[in-house]
C-alpha cells in the first residue's frame, strides 16, 4: 500500500446480491483481500470492502457492498442500492431455487436501483461439478435473454473471480467513459433531457485524482 | 500475535472461540491481573446473595448495581431467566417447547434457511460442532412458535450464544423469545419496523451527544444502517469479544432494550477520535467491522460497561427520539 491508495480516477459502487448461502460474502473477499473463508459465517446487516484496478491506464476504485441474503433484509437496504452503477447477482450453481429466485432480484433491481446499473449473473461455487444442478448454458442464455454479462466462478478455488470484477468494472468503465465525451461534465449546464445520467456524484467520481495544486 | 509458551492464556476461551491471530495476549493478560481479582469478588457477593435467596425477579437498587458489575459464569443461566422474567413464563406454559418440537413437519422454506445458517454459526467455536442439531431445536421452535417472525438471521448468533452460556435448548427457547418480543420487539419481523426506527434514534442521539462525530460520519457517507444493523439485530452477540456481550446481556435482561443504545452509544464515544480520525469512507468502514469489534476497549469488558454507564440516557428521551422516528426511520 502506497501513497497512491487513496488516488483514483472513477469511483464505482457495485452491489453483490442473490440468495441467502450462494457464497457472495466469499467472492467480496476472494477479490479484495484474496481470502476464503471455508468456516465462513452468515452476513447480518450490511459489509463493505474496497479494491482499486487499472483499465485502460485509469485507476479504479470499486466499493463493494455486501448484504444479508434473507428477503426480509431488504428493508434495511434502501440506502444499499443508492448510487450504484453494478450490480452481481449471484446463485450457486449446485443449488436451482438460488437460480429460480435470480427473477426476484431482478425484479428487486429495477424497483430500486437506478435503470442503468450494469448486471452481471454470476453462478457460484463452480467447483462443486458433482453437484451441479443449473446447466452452464441455460443460466447464459437466460443472461443473454435479460440483457446480463455472464460468468462462472469458485471463490474456493479463485477461479474467474478477478475476471468476474474485471469485466463488469471494465463494462461500467466504457459506458461511463463515453458518456463523459458524449456529456463532458464542465458542459452540464446544457444537459439534453433525454439522456439519462447515470449518478456521478458521489459514487462515480471523475477525474479525482489528487494534485498537488489543491 | 502468537500464544507464545510464555503466555498463560490458551488459544481458545472459556467460551470455546478460538482466539483470533490478532488477539493481543499481553493487553489482556493486563486486563485479566485486575479482572481475575474482580470476579474472584464478584463471585463471593453474588453467593452471599444466592444464599440469602434473594427475589430475584424484583430488580431493585442493589441487585440491579450487583448486575451491572456482572453475573458470574455458573449462575447466568438461572439469574438470566429469574430476572428476565422467562422463568415466569415458562412455569405458564411448561410445556411450550417440546409440543412445538413435536409439530412435525416443518416448514420447509424455514427449515431450510435455519439449515444454511447452522454451519455459520460460531464455525471459531470449538464446542459448536456438537450443538448445532440443539441450536436447530431452539430456532425451529421459536420460528413456529412466532409466525410474524420466523426465523431471522441473526437469531443464530443470539441463539448460539445463549446455548453456550445455558447448555440448555428450553431455556434457551425461553430467553431467546424474551429478547425477541420483549426486549426488541419487531426488529426480527418481516419488516424490520423497529429495527430502522431505532437506527434513526441512535442516529439523533449521536447527533445530540457528539455531534462532530456525526458531521464526520455523514460526510463520508457511511450510513448507520451499514454501522449499527448488526449490533442492533444481534445484541451485539458475534459483534464484541463474548465476555463483554454478556456483561452488556446481564444488563439488558435486567434493565430492558435501553442497555442496547447505551452498548451502542459507548461504542461511538470510546471511539470518537478513532472515529474522527478516518479520512474515507472504507477508512471508517473498516474501523467499525475490524478494529474497533476487538481492541482494548472493548475487550476490558470492564471498562466498557463502566463507559456505557457514564453516559447519561434517559428511557424518557429514548422514548421520544422514538416517536419522531417512526415517521423518519433510518
Amino acid at each position: 500500500m502506497g501513497a497512491r491508495e487513496d488516488e483514483y480516477d472513477y469511483l464505482f459502487k457495485v452491489v453483490l446480491i442473490g440468495d441467502s448461502g450462494v457464497g457472495k460474502s466469499n467472492l467480496l473477499s476472494r477479490f479484495t483481500r484474496n481470502e476464503f473463508n471455508l468456516e465462513s459465517k452468515s452476513t447480518i446487516g450490511v459489509e463493505f470492502a474496497t479494491r482499486s484496478i487499472e483499465v485502460d491506464g485509469k485507476t479504479i476504485k470499486a466499493q463493494i457492498w455486501d448484504t444479508a441474503g434473507q428477503e426480509r433484509y431488504r428493508a434495511i437496504t434502501s440506502a444499499y442500492y443508492r448510487g450504484a452503477v453494478g450490480a452481481l447477482l449471484v446463485y450457486d450453481i449446485a443449488k436451482h431455487l438460488t437460480y429460480e429466485n435470480v427473477e426476484r432480484w431482478l425484479r428487486e433491481l429495477r424497483d430500486h436501483a437506478d435503470q442503468n446499473i450494469v448486471i452481471m449473473l454470476v453462478g457460484n461455487k463452480s467447483d462443486l461439478r458433482h453437484l451441479r444442478s443449473v446447466p452452464t448454458d441455460e443460466a447464459k442464455l437466460f443472461a443473454e435473454r435479460n440483457g446480463l454479462s455472464f460468468i462462472e466462478t469458485s471463490a474456493l478455488d479463485s477461479t474467474n473471480v478477478e475476471t468476474a470484477f474485471q469485466n463488469i468494472l471494465t463494462e461500467i468503465y466504457r459506458i461511463v467513459s463515453q458518456k463523459q465525451i458524449r456529456d463532458p461534465p464542465e458542459g452540464d449546464v446544457i444537459r439534453p433531457s433525454n439522456v439519462e445520467p447515470i449518478d456521478v456524484k458521489p459514487t462515480v467520481t471523475a477525474d479525482v485524482r489528487k494534485q498537488c495544486c489543491q | 500475535m502468537d500464544a507464545t509458551p510464555s503466555s498463560k492464556f490458551s488459544d481458545v476461551d472459556e467460551y470455546g472461540f478460538k482466539r483470533g491471530d490478532h488477539f493481543d495476549y499481553n493487553n489482556y493478560s493486563k486486563f485479566m491481573d485486575g479482572y481475575l481479582k474482580t470476579l474472584t469478588r464478584r463471585r463471593m457477593k453474588w453467593e452471599a446473595i444466592l444464599q440469602q435467596n434473594t427475589d430475584l425477579t424484583q430488580v431493585d437498587a442493589k441487585l440491579k448495581r450487583y448486575i451491572r458489575k456482572g453475573i458470574p459464569g455458573p449462575y447466568r443461566p438461572d439469574v438470566w431467566m429469574k430476572i428476565s422474567g422467562a422463568a415466569a413464563a415458562q412455569r405458564r406454559s411448561p410445556d411450550l417447547f417440546r409440543n412445538l418440537l413435536r409439530n412435525e413437519p416443518f416448514d420447509k422454506e424455514i427449515s431450510d434457511s435455519i439449515s444454511i445458517d447452522l454451519p455459520r454459526t460460531f464455525p471459531d467455536n470449538i464446542h459448536f460442532d456438537t450443538k448445532k442439531q440443539r441450536l436447530y431445536n431452539i430456532l425451529i421452535a421459536y420460528a413456529h412458535h412466532n409466525r410474524d417472525v420466523g426465523y431471522c438471521q441473526g437469531l443464530n448468533y443470539i441463539a448460539g450464544l445463549l446455548l453456550i452460556v445455558t447448555d440448555d435448548e428450553e431455556k434457551s427457547f425461553w430467553l431467546l423469545k424474551h429478547i425477541v418480543e420483549n426486549i426488541v420487539p419487531q426488529y426480527h419481523s418481516h419488516n424490520m419496523a423497529n429495527l430502522l426506527r431505532d437506527l434513526a434514534v441512535f442516529r439523533d442521539l449521536v447527533i445530540r451527544r457528539i455531534p462532530a462525530v456525526n458531521r464526520h460520519v455523514d460526510n463520508l457517507g457511511l450510513p448507520y444502517p451499514v454501522i449499527a444493523s448488526k449490533w442492533f439485530i444481534c445484541i451485539f452477540a458475534e459483534v464484541l469479544p463474548v465476555e463483554t456481550v454478556l456483561r452488556i446481556w446481564d444488563c439488558v435482561f435486567a434493565e430492558g432494550y435501553k442497555i442496547v443504545f447505551r452498548a451502542a452509544l459507548a461504542m461511538f464515544v470510546t471511539h470518537k477520535n478513532a472515529i474522527l480520525g478516518c479520512d474515507d469512507i472504507a477508512a471508517l468502514a473498516n474501523l467499525f467491522r475490524d478494529t474497533m469489534i476487538q481492541d482494548n476497549i472493548v475487550t476490558d469488558c470492564h471498562g466498557f460497561v463502566e463507559a456505557m454507564f457514564s453516559l447519561r440516557l434517559k428511557r424518557s428521551e429514548l422514548e421520544s427520539l422514538r416517536k419522531v422516528a417512526v415517521l423518519n426511520p433510518a
